[in-house]
């Protein structure tokens, strides 16, 4: 199993590189077909989704928390595909960081030179280089916000990533074939225990998107099928919860047990 | 042939990387072990050299920020010096920072796990692992610190490198093998162009390392030998400076030019000429 996450900004020329390695290795690849899942399955109109992952929050997406559950619905859709496809490539926003607390996950950044970038914009869209310079720096800042509200770092720290590849002097098909060669490691490769792993992440992110609503703070975890929750003390309405986790665990498959840890520290892993 | 720039946030790593490069693509060594030799040409003691690879200028531990610049140009025009000759892997030298816009150049930037070196630092301080992770962040704000007080550049920023690759879950032997991979494309080819452009690297840090050792404030840049300094001095010192800039980068081999200029804190320079 190697699940492969691309991240890029505006026509950096990852979702070449990401095609390319997708065919390459004949793995699904997924992009915004999971926002159309989310949309179906959460009854959310998919622009609304599509916003959520590339504009940054406003004051009042931080009030209402709109934002943590759009984004959770696209996480448990991703998580889902993850875990039944077990190997795809999935390239756009953030993927590195919806994925986070699977192993075995090979996250690869594209970057590239801003001038080239100008370049291409220009002949794409038939506009001024200061046009297209300012439109990507802007579309850059957006993600870069995005990515610090939500997950509280920059998505240029290149400690985020296993592999960082330049796309200059080393070309997109060069870069496929380094991706495709590390992903070839054993370290990415199936085990029984990240089977297991992608399997309870895809549980608990169908958890806390069918809590987030009402629970926005709300932190949720899987080990074995058994699903611990960690809500915040003053928004636990202990009660209410109960009662949705008890058919939460009827309509979804795979939970054996469910258990409600007040004032303890989630682990790592917990989404 | 090309030349190979690593650089690591953690010293064993690049090492580790660095020599196994070497061995599979026989390119020469250019690290640490260098400084002795330059020690010896410049007569410098080496530990002041590798200090000044490592900290920023202080005037308590007997390194003033004029003699830190000179060590740091001394190292510089030496090591391009050797990559001149093309084959070589450097790592440990800060070539990363000055060796830039040199299209056979593969840069290449080393991660480490970071719970790794933080498991490493708590047991070689005896420390717990929250402490060392603080240790270790201290380290990396101090290191780009460094790099930007020395070269203006953040040598973390992904920007500077071609390739970066993090040890997390790859094996450094996977890494060097990319590495050489990667050096093998025709786009790290030397050219003339870039040979050219080399060429004017090392004779702008050649020019400088002269100028160093008696000045400060010092920047060059050199073209096809024809050297530019720009420097600062009161009014008055001007003409002054500028005959003695133009004497001693003209004794060094393949300028054929010198132009002065002079760039000044005009403020400073109105306090001053008041006193």
């Amino acid at each position: 199993m190697a699940i492969i996450t691309i991240s890029r900004g505006s026509y950096y020329m990852g979702k070449a590189v990401a095609e390319k390695v997708a065919e390459r290795l004949g793995y699904p690849l997924v992009s915004r077909d999971v926002l159309l899942e989310a949309s179906e399955r959460f009854s959310v109109p998919e622009i609304k989704l599509a916003r959520a992952i590339h504009d940054a929050p406003r004051i009042l997406d931080r009030l209402s928390h709109s934002k943590q559950s759009y984004i959770a619905y696209i996480r448990a859709a991703l998580a889902e595909r993850a875990a039944a496809e077990g190997k795809l490539v999935y390239h756009g926003l953030a993927g590195h960081l919806l994925l986070t607390g699977l192993e075995q996950v090979l996250k690869v950044r594209i970057t590239a030179d801003l001038e080239k970038r100008v370049a291409q914009e220009v002949e794409r869209s038939k506009i001024s280089a200061r046009k297209a310079r300012e439109l990507l720096l802007k579309d850059d800042l957006q993600r870069r916000k995005w990515t610090k509200t939500l997950y509280g770092v920059d998505p240029s720290d290149s400690t985020l990533y296993d592999l960082v590849i330049r796309i200059d002097k080393i070309t997109v098909d060069q870069a496929v074939d380094f991706i495709c060669e590390t992903a070839d490691n054993a370290c990415f490769q199936d085990t029984e225990k990240c089977l297991r792993k992608a399997k309870d992440f895809a549980i608990a992110c169908r958890v806390k998107a069918a809590l987030v609503e009402e629970w926005p703070n709300i932190k949720v975890a899987c080990h074995y099928g058994n699903v611990v929750v960690y809500p915040r003390e003053k928004e636990s309405k202990a009660g209410k919860l109960r009662k949705r986790l008890d058919q939460i665990c009827n309509a979804l498959e795979g939970i054996h047990n469910v258990e409600v840890h007040r004032a303890s520290q989630p682990p790592v892993d917990a989404v | 042939m090309s030349i190979i720039v690593i650089s690591a946030d953690d010293r064993a790593a690049e090492d580790q990387i660095g020599s196994r490069t070497a061995e599979i693509t026989g390119y020469g060594r250019l690290e640490y072990g260098l400084l002795k030799e330059i020690a010896a040409k410049y007569d410098i003691e080496e530990e002041k050299l590798a200090e000044a690879l490592e900290r920023e200028p202080s005037l308590l531990r007997g390194m003033p920020p004029k003699k830190w610049y000179y060590y740091l140009a001394c190292i510089e025009a030496e090591v391009l010096e050797r990559l001149a000759a093309d084959k070589m892997v450097t790592w440990s030298l800060a070539a990363h920072l000055y060796v830039l816009g040199i299209s056979h150049a593969l840069r290449v930037r080393i991660l480490s796990d970071s719970e790794k070196m933080a498991k490493a630092v708590a047991e070689e301080n005896g420390v717990s692992l929250q402490k060392a992770r603080k240790i270790l962040a201290k380290r990396q704000r101090q290191r780009v610190q460094w790099s930007q007080a020395a070269y203006g550049q953040d040598e973390t920023d992904p920007a500077l490198y071609d390739l970066v690759i993090n040890l997390g879950q790859i094996d450094p032997d996977e890494a060097a093998a990319t590495i050489a991979k990667a050096v093998g494309y025709r786009k790290f080819e030397p050219m003339t162009y870039s040979r050219k452009c080399l060429a004017n690297l090392l004779l702008a840090a050649k020019v400088k390392t002269r100028l160093l050792e008696t000045m400060s404030d010092i920047d060059v840049q050199s073209r096809d030998g024809r050297v530019i300094v720009t420097t600062k001095a009161l009014r008055r010192d001007k003409q002054k400076k500028t005959l003695a800039i133009k004497e001693l980068a003209g004794s060094v081999e393949g300028v054929n030019f010198v132009e002065v200029h002079f760039n000044n804190d005009i403020f400073k320079e109105a306090a001053q000429s008041l006193r």
